[in-house]
């Protein structure tokens, strides 16, 4: 009896401390992530507004398809792809090939996407009450950067197409019954959004420091935006209040660190160790930060600018990697004859051979290629299309730590004082006033040293030569024709050179069959619940 | 005299024994008679009657005369018999007891009358006429080895024992109308009458399926007979005679419901299990793995194949119920070996023997590879220039010298495995001991494993009512060496520069400037470590309280660490470009188990209740850390000082997860032939959600029938040995959710800005506060059968289960902003067919032949996916079709030089893959796709043949899976197939051949073509020849059991399949791991192995 009466409170025991304390057993913590949930402070916030700009670093250094830069370049009217191409731009070239499930649009897609759900998450936050140590102001300014974000996002997606679904809130649960939004209804979102961000914004001269948002990318995007929208005086407004603001200036000297070598103010933009405000470019009104990785580590992928761009003159035998040559390229795409040979004056410093290398000249100085050493390498054949093709500098970069070059280690220049100007002239045509518009193309044409244009010579064909003149390298030159509906014609127009490896195929000026991309084939599938009506063409 | 032809033969050798031994063959032949006197039935000593008139005559002489005169003869040993002694003797008509009790009276001897047969005996020897005496005897197997740990139970009682390491025994106090009931899982039970036996020696045989074999299942062990569930038991040759380095190899193919797929021959991989069909989309599919009745996180390859006992798979609902949350998979129990009492038992086995690869996929020589970049210029309209694509081919071309790049990165594997056990015990405390070292050198360079492991299982019984145990292991595992990369191998072109000429070290580019391929070689020179360690402790303590019979609380408890330790550094030669990175990651796992099991049984008449009750908890905590660094002044200090590092980085990570669980269980039988088992559990998870309940129940229920014991059977006992008809019903669940699930979390990156880095947060995973357990109900119905005296045996099971409320890592709209998420959603559905056969086909004295049939089929269907009956097109999820269906455009051939006008209305080229225009709208898009088949084979099977010719014993193994589709990557080269080089059995169009399976060189799949093939094969999966030696020979040696064998294993594959190996898991990228390192593990290709090995006991 004394046993079973000593094993009865034994037992009882033992699972009275389990059962006792099992509520709290069972609870679940997270141990090593942040949450939006939890990141509602100042701190909080300026940690996610950092995520918004790690965001759109993922866009330019997404590396998984190399051939991803290309894909908003070529097959447009200034470039084409070389035998180097990679895959995922070839349905811009091939738009047969151009269908539901290309890797580009879903790409564009999520990316843009995701910068807005992270957006939102400030957002929402912000707006849905009081936040602890943040005075009104504080909060409009949070605001206004993670809402400057959301326009970029849907302006980005409404070029490339059309109407949207709108999200303004955080998704919390898997949903699956989204249907696009009237176009109209995503610019209405976009013009809100950023004459908050316009009118919340500091100046450039008091943003909290030089890499995060102030109120001229407000002004330039929304301006971007309001010519797509067709409200060119409005988008005039944006771009004189930029210039007028007095904090820019285009640059017409030599600076920094390159002042003393032999090249032009135009070249000197571009440099790395030159690119932002503080280095001296009074040009800078959004600079992307990337520079400094090699010390401070972590890029979100590694960015191929200068490997799409650049010649691929590594494999010349007796041209060596170097830094005067702008390092390795890989040449994926090359510039087409219309920009090469038709479109400059020749006294257009944008042409120079410090802003288009042209020539190469033997630099292995090995035994081998003694007797080449220091001649110029032939400009003919094969290798003219991407082994010595004629590049841009602008992406030019070089450490001699990663001569192989995975990576282009500098900064990017996503809005440029120079472009107000251009889409200042284009509001400017738009409206009919052509002598403003020709002042205000002069003002680059001048500091270009290129001749001086009229009124009469105004066109929107005229202004995207210009733009390509000015931006060629900077700009998503696909995003722009798009932007202004001239993509086909141009394309069809400008870009057939006889020798280029990869001619348009399946474009057609006449009925433009395909004039958005196409909505994911999976988004479309997993949206089960509504219709996700398909772009036409697809 | 008919005189003892058992032993006469060798008398003289007897004659030089001692005494003890001449003893024990009296005592064999007593109960060789005894069992002959149990089968007759009135006794002619009770009915005969002798008649003699003898004077002065021998003893002798005067058997042989009563021998002569009567049908009984004697059985005697003359030298323990004075048999020479004189007698007179005179009998008249009396009864042979009353003659022989005169002949012996006063003597130092004894009779034993057997019907005819009267046994002569000293005193001292025969047995005495109380009705209680002291039995002993020795188990051994059908291969005459000891059996240590056999349950010797008088029927009907708890009272027992088990054999010492010698296999032998010793009961005292047994009755002699009592019979013994001798047990051994994975062997015959068998049952002895004892009567008037003192010793009683018992030969086991192995049994698969046998009737009465003992079987372990959750939380206990349960007769064969009485199982009502789906439990399969693997055959012990299975894990002793197979060169396999972890115990989950050992049974692939060879038991009907259970895949164990090689996705890799890598050193030191696993394979993956799953039984029966797949029951989830996203959650884990893998068995719960339970160690000597402990739930065990760790790999599989931590358990010593050598240290395991037993190992049952439970299949069906009813059976895995008990495991709740984590049953739904099925549910593997391994039992590892234990010591027994007696004298120490020392073995050791061993084997080495080298490793090949199974099949190269040769690449193209010189010549081919030549004309392919030929043909490469010219179908894409360049200008060639050279006959070799790059500058450093030329030199070995123009030479005309080509290296066999696979041959330079790969060797002759090697494997040996070394084993040693203790066991023993004393009266009341029983110990195991073992250590196992193994170390392999794989085929592909740099891919090494070396295990060591201890063991050691101690059991005391404290007190009459108290035992307990500790079972302890620790086994180091250390996968450590730079790796050469395979992949790049099969990519580099024959003319290659293998090495630098300057330096003499591997040319990093061998084909510059290409740069996308680097040398294989030159992960040689990288460092790295990765060693896993597991502790494992586990302590029972077994309390049965004497006033209440039948009555046991059993406390378990365990705790596992497993700490791992990696280290990599790759510097210049490896061709780091930032000066060289260390990185170093230490992580420990630990993992602790209480369970608290009461136990109760009962026999009332014919009735027989069991009942089990759990309460059980267990918490697991996780912590990683780790830093990386680059930027290093030279490579010498590699990853040992990080702080030298020009940039260094640090991360850490925890995790924890807890349960607490309670089951109850009763199993009721009548007479043994009507049986019912009722289970429930209920668990708790903490990584299921707030918003819904923590705890999930699962209940089930089991019904048997031993129908061949029924009387209306009678008149099919003489060929009907057993049959059985089981039914279960119940339902498991699957828990396998990772942690921190259900909340939406951030993610961190790190970001270069104004010089310093900042810390920024991105939305990175959204969570479902709503996540639950998946249910999966199931029905099993099987019959068991054995005719002819076992000849015939096996089981046939039909399934059906259905799971509900799948965990789903769903894809969503990226609209949201995310990918995908965790949900209970949908609806899974698998039908089945599990049969497994055992025949004795030829049982002659010296000649045994038996096979072993599995043959296992499901059919998976998908049947709701988010509860509209809609298919998820972009997850390849379809109604009504199997999970992982090859949803793909479908090829119909080439498009040919004549068909280039048609080919360009789709805006391709000939050469180009033609696919169906399924809808005839002019083009080829999603709308074009169309499933094409499953990647789960539509049945798989396995067969053994054993041969056993005296002590040969040959065993085949034939494995074959049939049915199933898979991408072959192995087929596609999208950009790259005029930059590498490729397969010779992997052709390309040209416009003179017209293939119309393989595209040109130019065609750049742009589609995403999966190229899904037939993957089916047919596999020569081990022969085993052993050896063992008999008794006699080693008796002059030390030994006392030697065996030798030889087993070759992946012999032989018949197969359609382009690639490596039907089965591999080969990636032309590899594989991106969570700390963004790139394996190439998968591409380790399948091998082919030889071994020789050895088993000894020591004497």
């Amino acid at each position: 009896m004394k046993n079973i009466f000593f094993t009865i409170i034994c037992l009882c025991l033992i699972s009275q401390t389990f059962f006792s304390c099992s509520d709290s057993f069972l609870n679940e913590r997270n141990y090593s992530d942040y949450a939006p949930s939890t990141l509602t402070d100042s701190l909080g916030f300026q940690a996610e507004i950092g995520g918004l700009y790690t965001q759109m670093n993922y866009w330019e250094s997404y590396t998984d398809n190399q051939g991803w830069l290309c894909v908003w370049q070529v097959g447009t009217d200034l470039a084409y792809s070389t035998p180097n191409q990679q895959g995922i731009e070839i349905p811009y070239t091939n738009y047969d090939l151009l269908i539901s499930t290309d890797g580009a649009a879903s790409y564009t897609w999520k990316w843009a996407y995701q910068l807005i759900n992270n957006a939102n998450n400030i957002i929402y936050t912000i707006e849905k009450g009081t936040v602890a140590g943040l005075t009104e102001t504080g909060k409009n300014k949070v605001n206004a950067e993670a809402k400057f974000f959301r326009a970029y996002g849907y302006n980005l997606l409404a070029t490339l197409f059309g109407g949207v679904p709108l999200i303004t809130e955080p998704v919390s649960t898997a949903k699956t019954d989204f249907v696009r939004a009237p176009i109209a209804d995503v610019n209405t979102l976009i013009e809100q959004d950023l004459l908050f961000a316009a009118a919340n914004l500091p100046t450039i001269d008091k943003a909290v420091s030089q890499a995060r948002a102030n109120q001229a990318m407000a002004q330039q995007l929304l301006a971007t935006a309001y010519l797509r929208m067709g409200q060119p005086s409005k988008a005039e407004t944006q771009c004189q209040s930029i210039i007028t603001s007095g904090k820019f200036s285009l640059v017409q000297s030599r600076y920094g660190i390159k002042k003393s070598q032999a090249g032009d103010p135009f070249s000197d933009m571009f440099f790395f160790g030159n690119q932002r405000r503080n280095q001296g470019n009074t040009e800078a009104i959004w600079v992307l930060q990337q520079e400094g990785t090699a010390v401070v580590g972590n890029s979100t992928g590694s960015p191929q600018h200068r490997r799409v761009w650049g010649a691929a003159y590594y494999n010349i035998a007796g041209l060596a990697i170097c830094d005067s040559l702008g390092g390795r390229a890989l040449g994926r795409m090359r510039l087409n004859n219309w920009v090469l040979y038709g479109l400059y004056d020749k006294t257009d410093m944008r042409n120079s051979r410090f802003n288009i290398r042209r020539r190469y000249t033997y630099n292995d100085p090995s035994a081998t290629y003694t007797a080449k050493y220091g001649t110029m390498v032939p400009y003919v054949g094969a290798d003219t299309v991407y082994k010595i093709c004629p590049s841009t500098t602008k992406w030019g970069q070089y450490d001699p730590n990663d001569a192989f070059g995975y990576g282009m280690w500098k900064d990017f220049i996503l809005m440029r004082y120079g472009e107000t100007y251009l889409l200042l002239a284009e509001a400017q045509f738009k409206q009919g006033k052509t002598a403003e518009a020709a002042v205000s193309i002069n003002a680059l044409r001048t500091r270009a040293a290129a001749p001086q244009v009229t009124a009469a010579q105004m066109s929107l064909n005229f202004i995207l030569d210009e733009r390509a003149r000015e931006l060629v390298g900077e700009e998503n030159r696909r995003m722009t024709l798009m932007r202004t509906g001239m993509l086909e014609k141009r394309a069809l127009r400008l870009n057939k050179d006889v020798n280029c490896p990869k001619p348009i195929l399946g474009l057609d000026s006449v009925t433009v069959k395909k004039p958005l991309l196409p909505i994911p084939q999976t988004e479309i599938d997993l949206n089960k619940d509504a219709k996700l009506e398909q772009n036409p063409g697809y | 005299m008919k005189k003892f032809g058992l032993y006469s033969p060798d008398g003289n050798r007897y004659a030089v024994l001692k005494k003890g031994l001449i003893a024990m063959k009296i005592t064999l032949i007593l109960i060789l008679f005894s069992t002959l006197n149990l089968l007759a039935t009135g006794t002619y000593s009770q009915t005969a009657r002798v008649s003699l008139k003898l004077n002065q005559t021998s003893v002798k002489q005067v058997l042989k005369e009563i021998e002569r005169s009567s049908e009984f003869y004697f059985l005697y040993n003359n030298d323990l018999i004075d048999v020479e002694r004189k007698v007179d003797i005179l009998a008249n008509n009396e009864q042979i007891s009353s003659v022989l009790d005169r002949l012996f009276a006063n003597h130092e001897a004894k009779y034993a009358v057997y019907d005819r047969q009267i046994v002569i005996s000293p005193t001292n020897m025969l047995l005495p006429q109380d009705a209680q005496r002291r039995i002993k005897g020795n188990v051994t197997n059908s291969n005459r080895e000891s059996l240590p740990g056999v349950s010797v139970v008088i029927k009907g009682t708890t009272t027992g024992t088990i054999t010492n390491a010698d296999g032998t025994y010793e009961l005292p106090k047994v009755d002699e109308n009592s019979t013994l009931v001798f047990s051994f899982v994975g062997m015959v039970s068998q049952e002895i009458k004892v009567g008037t036996q003192k010793i009683i020696n018992i030969v086991l045989s192995d049994e698969t399926i046998g009737v009465d074999e003992v079987v372990v299942v959750g939380y206990g062990t349960q007769r064969k007979s009485d199982v009502t569930g789906s439990v399969t038991s693997v055959s012990k040759d299975r894990f002793a005679k197979i060169p396999v380095t972890n115990a989950m190899a050992a049974i692939e193919g060879a038991v009907a419901g259970v895949t164990v797929s090689t996705t890799s021959s890598m050193p030191g991989s696993t394979p993956n299990v799953q039984i029966r069909g797949v029951n989830s989309i996203n959650a884990s599919t893998s068995p719960l793995n339970i160690v000597d009745g402990i739930p065990f996180d760790g790999n599989i390859n931590y358990i010593n194949p050598n240290d395991i006992a037993s190992m049952e798979i439970l299949k069906d609902a009813s059976a895995v119920a008990i495991y709740g949350t984590r049953g739904s998979n099925g549910v593997i129990l391994i039992t590892t070996k234990k010591g027994v009492s007696g004298k120490p038992s020392i073995q050791y086995s061993t084997y080495a023997g080298f490793e090949e690869i199974a099949h190269i996929l040769t690449p193209r020589d010189g010549a081919s590879y030549v004309q392919k970049y030929k043909d490469y210029m010219f179908q894409t309209g360049q200008t060639q220039t050279s006959p070799v694509p790059n500058l450093y081919e030329v030199d070995n071309y123009t030479a005309g010298k080509t290296t066999d790049w696979i041959k330079e990165a790969t060797q002759q594997g090697f494997i040996q495995d070394h084993n040693i056990s203790i066991s023993g015990g004393a009266e009341n405390i029983k110990y195991y001991i073992s250590g196992n070292y193994l170390k392999q050198k794989g085929v592909v360079q740099g891919y090494n494993y070396e295990r060591a492991g201890l063991r050691s299982n101690l059991e005391a019984n404290v007190t009459d009512y108290l035992t307990t145990g500790l079972s302890l292991f620790i086994v180091s595992n250390n996968y450590n060496g730079g790796r050469v990369n395979l992949l790049n191998a099969s990519a580099m072109s024959p003319y290659a520069r293998l090495k630098n000429s300057v330096s003499g070290k591997y040319e990093i580019y061998p084909m510059y400037p290409e740069l996308l391929y680097s040398n294989p070689m030159i992960g040689l020179y990288n460092q790295n470590v990765d060693e896993k360690i597991n502790v494992n402790t586990n302590f029972f303590a077994e309390y049965k309280p004497k006033s209440v019979p039948g009555l046991k609380y059993r406390l378990n408890a365990s705790y596992n660490y497993n700490p791992t330790n990696a280290a990599t550094y790759s510097g210049r030669p490896a061709n780091n470009t930032v000066n060289g990175t260390a990185t170093a990651t230490n992580t420990q796992t630990s993992l602790w188990v209480v369970e608290n099991i009461l136990t109760y049984t009962k026999d009332i008449q014919k009735h027989h209740i069991d009942f089990t009750g759990l309460y059980s908890a267990q918490k697991q905590k996780y912590f990683s850390s780790g830093g990386a660094a680059s930027g290093f002044v030279n490579d010498i200090l590699e990853y040992n000082n990080m702080g030298a590092g020009a940039t260094q980085t640090a991360n850490s990570a925890a995790s924890s997860y807890a349960m607490a669980s309670q089951m109850g269980r009763l199993n009721y039988s009548f007479n043994s032939r009507y049986l019912i088992t009722v289970t429930a559990r209920r668990d708790g998870y903490s990584a299921f959600g707030n918003n819904t309940s923590k705890y999930a129940t699962f209940p089930s229920v089991a019904l048997g029938w031993n129908i061949s014991d029924e009387s209306f059977m009678a008149g099919t006992k003489n060929f009907l040995d057993q049959l059985k008809l089981r039914v279960s019903y119940g339902k498991s669940g699957n828990m396998a959710l990772g942690v921190n699930q259900t909340t939406t979390l951030s993610r961190t990156v790190s970001y270069a800005y104004n010089g310093a880095t900042m810390i920024t947060e991105l939305a990175n995973r959204l969570g479902n506060p709503n996540l639950h357990w998946e249910s999966t109900v199931g029905l099993n119905a099987g019959i068991d059968f054995s005719f002819l005296s076992s000849r015939i045996s096996g089981s046939i099971e039909a399934y059906k289960t259905s799971t509900d409320g799948l965990l789903m890592q769903r894809n969503i709209p990226l609209i949201t902003g995310y990918s995908s998420t965790w949900d209970n959603i949908g609806k899974l559905e698998n039908k089945g067919l599990d049969i497994s056969v055992k025949t004795i086909n030829i049982a002659k004295k010296d000649f045994k032949w038996s096979t072993n049939l599995n043959f296992s089929v499901f059919r998976n269907k998908i049947v709701d996916v988010y509860g509209d009956k809609k298919s998820d097109i972009s997850n390849r999820w379809f109604i009504g079709q199997p999970l992982a269906s090859i949803y793909d455009y479908k090829m119909i051939g080439v498009w040919q030089t004549s068909e280039a006008t048609e080919a360009a209305k789709y805006g391709v080229k000939p050469g180009y893959l033609k696919f169906e225009d399924v809808n005839t709208d002019g083009k080829i898009d999603a709308n074009d796709m169309v499933i094409q088949g499953s990647r789960y084979p539509k049945w798989t099977g396995g067969m053994t043949n054993t041969f056993e010719y005296k002590r040969f014993n040959l065993s085949i193994f034939i494995q074959t899976s049939q049915g199933s589709l898979k991408n072959d990557v192995d087929l596609s080269y999208a950009d790259e197939a005029g930059r590498r080089n490729t397969p010779a059995e992997v052709g390309y169009w040209t416009a003179e051949n017209q293939s119309n399976t393989r595209p040109s060189l130019a065609y750049n799949n742009t589609y995403n073509y999966g190229y899904p093939r037939d993957n089916s094969f047919t596999r020569l999966k081990d022969i085993t020849l052993s050896y063992n030696f008999s008794e006699r020979l080693l008796q002059k040696t030390f030994l006392k059991n030697l065996s030798v064998y030889v087993s070759g294993r992946n012999l032989y594959t018949f197969t359609n399949w382009i690639g490596w190996d039907p089965e591999d898991n080969y990636l032309p990228r590899g594989v991106t791991q969570n700390n963004g390192a790139v394996t190439w593990a998968n591409n380790y290709p399948s091998v082919r192995s030889f071994v020789f090995g050895l088993n000894v006991t020591l004497k």
